[in-house]
């Protein structure tokens, strides 16, 4: 029998005797629902296998409506209660890169390629801290509330993503200050300004493949949010954020890109703010290993999962 | 057709085991910290299509661990279960509400989190907070609720999912009378057509009123299948057991004690039923001489409430006792009390002070007998004064 989860009118499906005989019964009675064939589900004790990815993804798109409507739930309430409210998302990069800014002009110098610091910084500021609260709030948020995870079933992945998601809306509003920035600096995007769709694709790519590992083990063990802090700080200063990759000795450059960050956010900053095409062995490195991790990711929090009830 | 069928179905729990010295964790890094708890042993039962199973036991039998594996919450340790149909839980209903969120909000997270499509709460939005009775406040943040409408809500949309297979887990103790009997209708509703529902409760008589059949739980195994009338029983039989066996040690030096107590009918070959005699009958055994004693049977609602009493009192006080055993009758002409199972509390007082109580020791099952509609039959005879009937229906 065909999985159909929504309950539908489906006139080509024929269902068996026994289902039409009792559809029947329904129709006549109930009369907001016709014939539907029945989804047949088996449980089985969890494990660990590439299987798991596919029939996860199977229930995660049936989850879709679920995934918009928290993701929109968490930009409601992320400022409710807040005077400033929106501007909140704004404030957080405008601050760091005043604070890096005045650090790396006045105190010392670094060499950008003769972008202004403010707008060199604040464009890879941008999907920094999407990646790094996106990860923060993921984490947290997956065991914020035990009591979604011990009363009802949904696919849990559903909270770190939707936190994903609505750290994707805050990173649009910090792309419209960028844009301002860049019209005060008088920088001309060009059409390779569009290379920054897949380059962010690979991101959100990779910051769910952190954040589903790290919000998985922190089930179990809360050390990871207590490291997580530690962890992303540290983390920002080992790739191009407050400076280039051209700071970095050519001889370790293959190593430093095999983080798929660094390599995001250098080329992030190409094509925005040279206006050239980005690195494409970099951003194919990136890509390779990002979406390697969130397959591997994605199959252990869907081993994890099945005893989160029992172990938060 | 077999809607939910467990195959040797087994749960095991990781305790954590406290660390029993205050050694540091890097001098024994591979010692087990936990120790195992079988909350399910080989569980194997199906349920058919349209068959309404209530699962029954003492607390910690397992119950809820096999509620939590059919709605996917947790997964078992070893076996197979296959279910056709879509399923929905009520655990604790509205325990996935949002405290910021407005409760229209939350139906429509909350329908979301339960498997509904947008379209599909969209639709049915207007039917869902009509059925809540939350009405006016339905735009006001859920934490301003109170604990009743929270509830409400909650049971309110999933009763509105139309699931194949329906799981409940003592929903219903929760609301307020109007409240509850509006769930029972809904639940009457989805029965009739044709859902299959799995029930779990402490609330006996609701198993009785609402299930085909009872499964009884014990240390994660199932004791017991059949109807629920015998499975109740068995369930009663085991509580009861025990708490003779306590009850009797340690109260061994009391003056009297209440030894069996039994319900019957006049005609041992029916059952009791409302608006038919019923005869009483207790036991006792008094090791002195008891001044003044008076019997009680209370039986109580499945609410928990006193529902009424039999009892040896009267305007004079109590009777003198002799010490040895034995047996007092109480004959009811006519058994009040709706259909229902009722909990039955015996006591003994002497001098006014209780010397003997047994509570929850036994249930009264009063079966189907004269049309009532309310708690309680009222005998009455009718007659027409005045008015008058149409000729062609006058009645001779």
């Amino acid at each position: 029998m065909a999985e159909r989860p929504d309950g539908a009118v489906s006139s080509s499906v024929v269902p068996s005797g026994d289902t039409l005989a009792s559809s029947r019964v329904r129709k006549s009675e109930a009369g907001i629902e016709g014939d539907r064939v029945r989804p047949v589900r088996v449980i089985r004790p969890p494990a660990f296998s590439i299987g798991t990815i596919f029939s996860g993804v199977q229930t995660l798109v049936k989850y879709a409506d679920l995934l918009w409507i928290l993701s929109l739930f968490r930009l409601k309430v992320r400022y409710k209660q807040s005077a400033l409210g929106w501007v909140w998302a704004a404030l957080q990069p405008l601050a760091l890169m005043t604070i890096y800014t005045l650090i790396f002009t006045r105190v010392t110098t670094i060499s950008t390629g003769g972008i202004p610091y403010a707008l060199f910084v604040l464009c890879a500021l941008l999907p920094w801290l999407f990646f790094s609260s996106s990860i923060s709030n993921a984490v947290h948020g997956l065991v914020l509330y035990p009591n979604l995870l011990t009363k009802m079933y949904f696919p849990r992945e559903i909270i770190p993503l939707s936190y994903l998601a609505a750290g994707l809306a805050d990173f649009f509003i910090g792309c419209v200050i960028l844009a301002g920035f860049m019209a005060h600096y008088r920088v001309s995007p060009t059409w390779n300004l569009l290379y920054a769709i897949p380059i962010l694709m690979v991101l959100a790519g990779f910051a769910a493949a952190i954040a589903l590992l790290f919000s998985a083990i922190h089930v179990r063990f809360r050390d990871i949010g207590l490291a997580l802090p530690l962890v992303l700080q540290v983390w920002m200063f080992t790739i191009p954020v407050v400076y280039s990759l051209q700071s970095v000795p050519v001889r370790f450059r293959k190593f430093y890109l095999l983080d798929p960050i660094a390599g995001l956010i250098e080329n992030f900053r190409t094509v925005l703010l040279q206006g050239r095409r980005p690195d494409p062995s970099s951003l194919a490195l990136s890509a390779t290993i990002a979406f390697a991790c969130l397959a591997i990711a994605y199959a252990y929090f869907k081993s994890s999962e099945a005893t989160m009830a029992d172990i938060i | 057709m077999i809607d939910i069928q467990l195959d040797r179905v087994s749960k095991q729990y990781k305790l954590r085991t406290p660390g029993r010295s205050p050694k540091p964790w890097y001098s024994d890094p591979f010692r087990r910290r936990w120790s195992p708890m079988w909350a399910l042993h080989n569980v194997s039962f199906q349920v058919r299509q349209g068959e309404a199973l209530g699962i029954v036991g003492h607390n910690g039998a397992g119950k809820t661990t096999i509620l939590k594996i059919l709605s996917s919450i947790t997964t078992p340790t070893s076996g197979e279960i296959t279910v056709r149909g879509r399923m929905a839980a009520l655990v604790e209903v509205g325990s996935g509400f949002h405290p910021e969120l407005t409760g229209r909000e939350n139906i429509n997270l909350h329908g979301a989190m339960l498997g509904m499509r947008r379209s599909e709460i969209r639709q049915k939005l207007d039917s869902i907070i009509e059925f809540s009775g939350v009405g006016q406040y339905i735009d006001v943040p859920v934490k301003r609720y109170s604990s009743g409408m929270y509830v409400r809500l909650g049971f309110s949309i999933a009763a509105h999912l139309n699931p194949d297979i329906l799981l409940l887990d003592e929903v219903l103790a929760v609301g307020d009378a109007a409240f509850q009997a509006k769930c029972l209708d809904r639940l009457a509703e989805l029965r009739r057509t044709g859902r299959t529902v799995v029930f779990i409760s402490h609330d006996l008589a609701a198993v009785y009123r609402l299930c085909d059949r009872a499964i009884l739980m014990d240390h994660g195994r199932v004791v017991a299948d059949g109807p629920p009338r015998q499975v109740i029983d068995e369930y009663q039989r085991m509580t009861f057991g025990d708490d003779t066996a306590s009850l009797g040690a340690a109260e061994s030096e009391s003056p009297a004690r209440c030894t069996s107590v039994s319900f019957s009918a006049p005609d041992s070959a029916q059952d009791i039923r409302t608006g038919y005699p019923m005869v009483a009958r207790l036991s006792y055994r008094a090791n002195q001489i008891i001044p003044a004693a008076v019997f009680r049977i209370s039986l109580y609602w499945p609410s928990g409430y006193l529902c009424a009493q039999l009892t040896t009192d009267s305007s004079q006080g109590g009777f003198s006792l002799g010490p040895g055993e034995g047996r007092i009758e109480f004959h009811c002409p006519v058994v009040p009390v709706v259909p229902g199972l009722y909990r039955v509390d015996i006591s003994i007082e002497s001098n006014g002070r209780e010397i003997d109580l047994r509570q929850r020791c036994a249930t009264l099952n009063v079966g189907l007998g004269k049309f009532v509609s309310g708690d309680f039959y009222i005998e009455s005879l009718w007659k027409l004064i005045e008015g008058s009937l149409p000729e062609e229906q006058t009645f001779r």
